[in-house]
């Protein structure tokens, strides 16, 4: 830039009178932290919003995307807190950002990141086996409390968004399951399909395909209202045909999980300002409604105010099924 | 023969102009990723998804699945050649290919891998053809115990016969699996043995670790003897290709035998890298002339080459039918799958045959593709090792330490490469074998978690690992390829002290 | 000086040892039992360091014996001669300072450097010839990487002045 310019902009600046709103740009390539793996739900999500925001150049400068998965994510969130104050760095997560610090001794906390966005929420679902004599999610519970921990439950990952849910499930019912981790939600489906295990609480894509072969069904959603209409998946069903959790009797209102998009603390406003732009645009495109739909994730775009408020209530949530169940690391 | 039909129908799709150029494509940059170490197929497909939007899901699978083909191919090259593998699956491929290019036999070495592993890709691509329906219903079959037996069977097949010092193998084994339970604890959630380093809460990268033991480990052994390199390729000749494809039927029963590990291993969770193990430790017990291998034994090249690469088609099987990916490819390619709208599961087949079919038709053309691109690259792999080492040497240290920090952008890992580096050279001269710290590395933490799920569902008791006839015969030949040898071994002794009559 | 072969299998055990001590140490923090529920988090890690200080202890009093054994009848087996320790050690430094640099300047200054020094000095090409292949290395690391496929690699303080980040 001559001086000239850089004269003639703050001219230009000095004449508007311009509210101390200076407009950020990225000025090198934007970096994409996913926190998990290749392939993974978070590298999808990331992903998808990296092709809109380059296709349709509403971020002009390349894009890359990094994975930094290992530590259930931790890595990613380290990495955040080592790149203070960058502008060029957004981190994509769930609501790991801020239940993690919580269950494993971290040298991270939820203030090393700022929230900028939530766009999506991945709904839970309970299954079961299709020939499984369990027709509805309250007889699943009583047989776990005539034989306490010997029903094995199947989930992704320890004292993450799965084991949560069933712990939520125990503390709310008195029932007692034997939860079992696997890998991701991949293997757990699989594991459900092969009879291995009696139940899980995957999220809708994970299970769609072994749905859809009539291997597994739903029993409910951890839903306030059913899920969107959409076309039969399994026979005549669909989506919104699956009924919610409390319509049968199971009393957990609403279980989602978001995905969300943070930058490291410490930079300008205007550079948040910039970003929930930029997503905003991304909610509002055809592609973004399309990776929901396909994905069966429910639409929600957050940012400012509503986000915090979301965080802090999900995040109170958790802790109080954390503290019962004597998961929270000193 | 309706799967014939739907396989000519899907050959109908495959072979189009733009589909055979997209192959082509693929399968070449797919080279690229596979000979540079650290970079494999799973950064190189994930790059290329955001790619894919623009294209119908064929060819957009058909330009992913051509790549991974690609990177199987390209592992072998700098295998062979410097004692690298450029993808964690073709290390095995270093035991044999590296002494005999070593030998002087380098486009023999190169020419037997490629064959090899273009005929373990056909081998997996037919069994998908004819078995996809069977197959996937006896991948169902596998919860946590039969994943701990199989993963105890790797083990057991690799361990089983070494030639080293066993304390020396223990060390190196143990080691192995010590350096794997670094990091985050996916059955219990706990952090382990990070001793408080933020680096180290990732875990120990295996991919970083190979580099450094296999590639800056040999550099460090070159060195010492003189700045060349140690027998280097005489000259390349269209004729030696030739007369090595000669010489191939001769070992077809390692093919065959090799092939069925793969086939196995691509269906259930044991992946490419757990089959080329097995395959290489199968060869070398069941060969009369075991105690040559890791001298540059063709068999050798053979074993572990054709397993990897039909455990590598046949882990389609799972993605496609399960939505179970059983390599870190497959994983990324399925991630492709969602986006692309498509539901993994054992509807795909018949909800999207066009989809499918042309897939599995494309596995036949772009692995024919893959051979003929990667015979002719054979030449100037070759020509590489007459390059005076003073230049070549530096440029394969520098190759090295980026393929070292793509694998994760961490600037720690440089200095794990460099470590492991000193640690690869002095096992190699101390006669310390380094294949059980590899494999230990690649398998430990999974047959943990599968033996911890297991000890779960059980309420701890070992019975499990007996409980149905799969689980028990996995156990029950595990077991035998452990102890076996050692009988053998013992016996023969005992028959050499009875006097003859 | 030379390095015997007794020496560096001492070393080797000792290091191992050591590893095998810290996973024991590590493990103790996590619990090392078995519950109802199968193995605690330091079950595995626990035993698996123990029989790594097992063999490593092993290897250790074997290769006193074997020292013992050969002391007095031959003289041992060299592990390093002068010569190649000091090819060897050449190599190594090297390699440090090539980390070194790479860690505070970049992987592209890192490889020239490295590249040209080695094809110069070790190599006898001449200056610019040398130059010209390490710069040449460092352009085609570019390209493939960052040009083709968008891997960014590490960069130092000069990087950003030439526009490239």
């Amino acid at each position: 830039m001559t001086k000239t310019k850089i004269g003639l902009l703050a001219a230009t600046a000095l004449t508007l009178a311009a509210p101390a709103l200076a407009e950020f740009a990225p000025s090198r390539p934007v970096e994409f932290v996913v926190a998990s793996g290749a392939g993974g739900g978070t590298d999808n999500f990331a992903r998808t919003i990296q092709a809109v925001l380059t296709r349709d150049e509403i971020v002009e400068r390349p894009i890359v995307v990094l994975n930094k998965g290992g530590g259930s994510g931790a890595e990613a969130f380290l990495y955040a807190r080592q790149n203070k104050g960058d502008p060029h760095k957004l981190i994509f997560g769930t609501n790991n950002v801020y239940l993690l610090p919580h269950v494993a001794k971290l040298a991270y906390t939820t203030e090393d990141l700022q929230p900028v966005a939530a766009l999506a929420l991945d709904e839970f679902l309970v299954w079961v086996k299709a020939d499984s004599p369990y027709e509805n999610v309250m007889d699943l519970v009583n047989a776990a409390k005539e034989a306490p921990g010997t029903i094995p439950f199947g989930g992704s990952q320890s004292k993450d968004t799965d084991e949560t849910l069933v712990a939520l499930i125990e503390q709310t019912t008195g029932a007692d399951f034997k939860y079992v981790p696997f890998n991701g939600g991949g293997e757990v489906g699989v594991q459900l399909a092969g009879g291995h295990v009696a139940a899980n609480v995957n999220n809708p894509n994970e299970n769609a395909g072994q749905w859809q072969a009539g291997a597994i069904r739903p029993l409910c959603v951890f839903a306030p209202q059913r899920m969107a209409e959409s076309e039969p998946i399994s026979g005549d069903m669909g989506w919104h045909d699956i009924p919610t959790c409390t319509e049968q009797g199971l009393e957990i209102e609403s279980y989602q999980m978001p995905r969300t998009v943070w930058l490291p603390a410490g930079t300008d406003p205007e550079v948040l300002a910039y970003y929930e732009a930029a997503l905003q645009k991304v909610s509002e495109s055809q592609d973004w409604k399309d990776y929901l739909t396909k994905t069966s994730q429910s639409a929600s775009f957050l940012t400012g105010e509503e986000l915090a408020k979301f965080i802090e209530t999900s995040e109170a949530n958790a802790v109080k099924v954390f503290e019962a169940e004597g998961w929270t690391a000193q | 023969m309706a799967n014939f039909d739907l396989l000519m129908h899907g050959f109908g799709i495959a072979i189009t102009p733009m589909h055979l150029m997209l192959m082509v494509g693929g399968v070449l940059m797919g080279l690229i990723v596979g000979v540079l170490p650290g970079l494999g197929a799973p950064n190189g497909v994930s790059l290329l998804i955001p790619l894919t939007f623009a294209l119908d899901p064929t060819s957009a699978i058909i330009l992913l699945s051509s790549m991974y083909w690609g990177a199987l191919f390209g592992g072998s090259t700098t295998s062979i050649l410097f004692n690298i593998p450029g993808e964690p699956s073709s290390v095995a491929t270093t035991f044999d290919g590296y002494p005999m290019a070593r030998s002087g036999q380098s486009t023999r070495a190169l020419t037997l891998a490629f064959m090899s592993a273009g005929f373990g890709a056909l081998l997996g691509v037919i069994v998908i053809t004819l078995l996809a329906g069977w197959a996937s219903q006896f991948a169902l079959k596998f919860g946590a115990p039969e994943y701990f037996a199989v993963y105890f069977l790797a083990f057991a097949a690799f361990i089983g016969m070494g030639s080293a010092a066993p304390m020396k193998t223990m060390v190196s084994l143990a080691a192995g699996l010590l350096l794997a339970s670094v990091g985050m604890d996916s059955v219990t959630g706990s952090i382990r043995l990070t001793f408080g380093f933020e680096d180290l809460l990732g875990g120990i990268s295996f991919l970083v670790v190979v580099i450094g033991l296999f590639g800056i480990g040999e550099l460090l052994s070159t060195v010492q003897e003189g700045l060349r390199f140690r027998g280097v390729a005489s000259k390349i000749d269209l004729r030696d290709v030739l007369k090595t494809i000669a010489e191939l039927p001769r070992y077809w029963a390692t093919y065959i035998r090799s092939g069925l590990i793969g086939i196995w291993m691509g269906i259930t969770p044991g992946g490419p890298t757990a089959a080329s193990f097995m395959s290489y430790g199968i060869a070398r017990s069941s060969s009369r002339k075991g105690a040559a291998f890791g001298t540059g034994r063709p068999e050798g090249i053979v074993a572990p080459e054709t397993a990897d690469h039909s455990a590598g088609s046949c882990a389609m099987l799972p993605m496609l039918a399960l939505g179970v990916p059983s390599s870190a490819t497959a994983a990324v390619m399925m991630g492709g799958l969602m986006i692309w709208g498509l539901t993994p599961g054992p509807m795909l087949f018949a909800t999207q045959p066009d989809f499918v079919w042309g897939l599995i038709a494309s596995m036949y053309v772009s692995n024919l593709i893959g051979v003929v691109l990667v015979l002719a690259t054979v030449p100037m792999f070759a020509a590489l090792l007459r390059i005076p080492f003073t230049i070549i040497g530096p440029m394969i240290v520098a190759i090295c330490f980026v393929g070292a920090y793509t694998v994760s952008n961490a600037t720690f890992d440089l200095w794990v490469v460099l470590v492991f580096g000193l640690v690869g050279y002095l096992f190699s001269r101390l006669d310390y074998p380094l294949a059980p710290l590899v494999l230990a590395m690649v398998l430990g933490h999974k047959a943990e978690n599968a033996f911890h799920q297991s000890m779960v569902l059980s309420d701890g008791s070992l019975s499990i690992f007996f409980a149905n006839p799969l689980v028990s015969s996995i156990m029950v030949l595990g077991i035998a390829l452990l102890v076996l040898p050692k009988l053998v071994a013992f016996g023969s002794r005992f028959r050499r002290q009875v006097p003859v009559e | 000086m030379t390095v015997k072969v007794f020496h560096a299998e001492l070393g080797t055990a000792i290091a191992t040892g050591l590893l095998g001590l810290a996973g024991v140490f590590g493990a103790l923090e996590l619990g090392r039992g078995w519950t109802e529920s199968g193995p605690e988090a330091g079950y595995f890690p626990f035993y698996v360091g123990l029989i790594l200080l097992g063999a490593s202890l092993w290897n250790l009093i074997a290769a006193f014996l074997k020292h013992r054994e050969a002391a007095g009848i031959e003289a041992e087996e060299p592990f390093l001669d002068r010569d190649r320790a000091r090819r060897l050690g050449i190599f190594i430094a090297a390699l440090l300072a090539f980390v070194i640099v790479t860690l505070t300047m970049g992987i592209y200054v890192g490889s020239i450097l490295y590249i040209t020094w080695s094809a110069w000095r070790q190599g006898g090409y001449r200056l610019p010839v040398a130059l010209g292949v390490g710069a040449g290395f460092a352009l085609s690391l570019y390209l493939i990487f960052e040009a083709i496929f968008k891997i960014p690699l590490l960069k130092g303080p000069i990087e950003p002045l030439l526009g490239i980040y």
